[in-house]
């Protein structure tokens, strides 16, 4: 196995304590604590219906969590509003669904962003816009729409529809789970050579291959709770909990 | 042709009940064109012809009558460059709106009026030839698009100014088809945008907004139009402010106000559907950019959800046209009214009645037919982007 350079992890960004989320009577989160640095890219593993889609949710209060603080890069998320607009431009996502605007042609998914929350220019807009599609191998698609790419397009145009903001920090939920499994790997090529250029990641993701190789540091929930972290290598080699054995057992 | 004829046979006569059903259409068919023949045969069409005027703008003074002329010529200058700008048409739209063009410029050509309609006539050659001109150029064409778009927003103060200016007559004196086109114009012009701030009001999540939009559009909803005009006619002046003489505004901005409130709720209830159908995993994407509320509700949810729902838009558009004509009950004399009241007022026409109406009914197809066209070239043309 190809054994990646050693990283330099920076400062505390994403700092939560006692995170707690409730869907009714359904608990979704039972305190989660944990941290996550700069440049690190952080791999939440773990059993569908344990939580992890939500504590990702919860990092830019796509889903308001109930109790426990989040910090990120310094703000509180609550309810003010000037914190919430500071955490979501500082925080792109790439959704399972892909959820690209279908109106909008490929190059007004990307500039749409830039242009109405950044205040850019529209030419400046598109000279970032195609930049970026050259970055995730799409530069020809521009002018088409959304519905005419394949799985891999549309989902590698979410990725530089996200990048677009500049973001300091990278969610991914669950992004090849739509995907047909030919078209998984250029999407996973995207991501990997975004976690090598220093991005910050926090994906979901069951495709171990890449958390192997990309991964810093594996979060592993159940039951809305964080059961085990610890290295790729901890993991593979030196799992501790018994449901981390199971679980891995199943997916290996 | 052995094969057609056995074809028929099979088809219309292959069983027992296949003749019994062949001949009952043919006895109903026999009836129908019997009546239709002998309703040409005797009509007398003198009718419409001595009343076009009326038909066309009521009881609007005479010396009035030049101010229609630029109005025409505005409208049919915007309508064929939208036509051409934005529908595409092929010749066999074309076909169908020069005979459009031709039979309503025949109905309503008289020998005082031939040189007005031909203006308007050569107006829309004139517009269709230079919008093709510029459509060959992309920057021209786009510029093009937005003068119209401004020209559209202007055109009703564009009518209003023409019909007031210098000692215009009073508008309860407009009428006839003309008060249909404007009140609609007016109804839709406001009441859509209304409809959106209303239907974006009641899916809100915040309780007061919300129970105040849910309580006016059902308020409005749950009464019939009639009932609501009736209230403008004797309600309305008592509730509205003292000052500026508000409280007697004319009985034809009173009707406005009504269509345009009942126009906003019928088409918040559409839009609103239309919002329904806007998956939720949009609203998530436009938040995780920061876009913002307006700019999430303006960009992505509304041009979604107003696509979805432009049939049933369109309908409820071509409704509140027809629906236009229930302002007799403000003694304002639409064109349906003119068509009732010429045949009672003229001992000549008395028993012309159908002739009357023939006339009015074919007037509203016209349009209620180019507005489901152009439903059919508006969701074509958004089509192309969808899933």
């Amino acid at each position: 196995m190809q054994k990646k350079e050693k990283k330099q992890i920076g400062k505390e960004i994403i700092t939560t304590s006692e995170v707690t989320k409730s869907f009714g009577r359904f608990q979704a989160l039972k305190g989660i604590t944990a941290k996550v640095y700069e440049q690190e890219v952080v791999v939440v593993l773990g059993p569908s219906g344990s939580g992890k889609s939500t504590f990702i949710r919860t990092l830019n209060r796509l889903e308001p969590h109930d109790s426990g603080t989040i910090i990120v890069d310094g703000v509180e998320l609550n309810d003010d509003v000037k914190n919430l607009q500071y955490v979501r431009s500082n925080v792109g996502m790439v959704f399972q669904q892909f959820n690209l605007f279908p109106h909008l042609s490929v190059l007004r998914n990307i500039t749409v962003g830039p242009q109405k929350v950044r205040g850019l220019k529209r030419g400046d807009a598109e000279d970032i816009a195609m930049e970026l599609l050259n970055r995730v191998g799409i530069p020809e698609q521009a002018s088409k729409f959304p519905s005419q790419l394949s799985g891999g397009q549309q989902q590698r145009l979410a990725i530089a529809r996200a990048l677009a903001m500049q973001p300091k920090i990278m969610l991914f939920d669950e992004p090849t789970s739509a995907l047909d499994p030919e078209m998984i790997k250029e999407v996973l090529e995207v991501m990997t050579e975004l976690a090598e250029s220093g991005m910050t990641m926090i994906c979901v993701t069951h495709e171990m291959g890449f958390a192997k190789e990309v991964a810093d540091r594996f979060l592993f929930f159940d039951e809305g709770l964080i059961v085990e972290e610890g290295t790729p290598e901890h993991f593979f080699t030196n799992p501790q909990e018994e449901r981390t054995k199971l679980f891995l057992s199943q997916i290996l | 042709m052995q094969n057609f004829y056995k074809w028929g046979f099979e088809t219309f006569f292959g069983s027992v009940f296949n003749t019994i059903i062949t001949l009952l259409s043919l006895i109903i068919l026999f009836f129908f064109i019997n009546s239709i023949l002998g309703f040409i045969s005797t009509s007398e069409w003198k009718v419409v012809e001595v009343n076009r005027r009326l038909l066309l703008i009521g009881r609007m003074p005479p010396e009035h009558e030049y101010r229609v002329w630029p109005i025409l010529w505005v409208a049919s200058y915007l309508i064929m460059a939208s036509i051409k700008t934005w529908g595409s048409p092929s010749y066999r739209d074309l076909l169908f709106i020069a005979l459009g063009i031709t039979i309503v410029c025949v109905i309503f050509t008289t020998s005082s009026t031939y040189l007005w309609v031909l203006t308007s006539l050569l107006i829309c050659i004139f517009s269709y030839v230079i919008t093709s001109f510029i459509g060959k150029s992309t920057t021209a064409n786009n510029k093009n698009k937005k003068i119209l778009i401004l020209l559209w927003i202007l055109l009703l103060p564009i009518i209003f100014t023409i019909l007031l200016i210098g000692d215009g007559p009073k508008p309860t004196l407009w009428g006839g088809f003309l008060l249909n086109i404007i009140l609609a114009c007016i109804a839709i012009g406001f009441g859509f945008p209304l409809g959106i701030l209303f239907a974006i009001g009641r899916a809100s999540t915040l309780p007061a907004i919300k129970i105040v939009c849910t309580i006016y559009i059902e308020t409005i909803r749950g009464a019939p139009l009639v009932a609501w005009l009736l209230l403008a006619w004797f309600v309305l002046p008592k509730f509205l402010p003292q000052f500026w003489g508000i409280n007697e505004v004319s009985v034809v901005v009173r009707a406005m106000i009504i269509l345009s409130a009942f126009t906003s709720a019928y088409t918040a209830e559409v839009i609103r559907g239309g919002l329904q159908s806007i998956p939720k995993g949009q609203i998530e994407a436009a938040d995780s950019l920061n876009l913002g509320y307006a700019n999430k509700m303006v960009l992505i949810v509304l041009p979604q959800a107003i696509r979805v729902v432009i049939p049933a838009l369109i309908s409820t558009f071509i409704g509140v046209f027809k629906d236009t004509s229930l302002v007799f009950i403000l003694a304002l004399t639409d064109l349906l009214q003119v068509g009732r009241i010429i045949p009672e007022q003229d001992p000549e026409f008395f028993g012309r009645q159908l002739e009357a109406l023939c006339v009015v009914a074919f007037l509203f197809w016209i349009i209620s037919i180019s507005l489901s066209n152009l439903s059919k070239k508006v969701e074509k043309s958004l089509g192309i982007g969808i899933r």
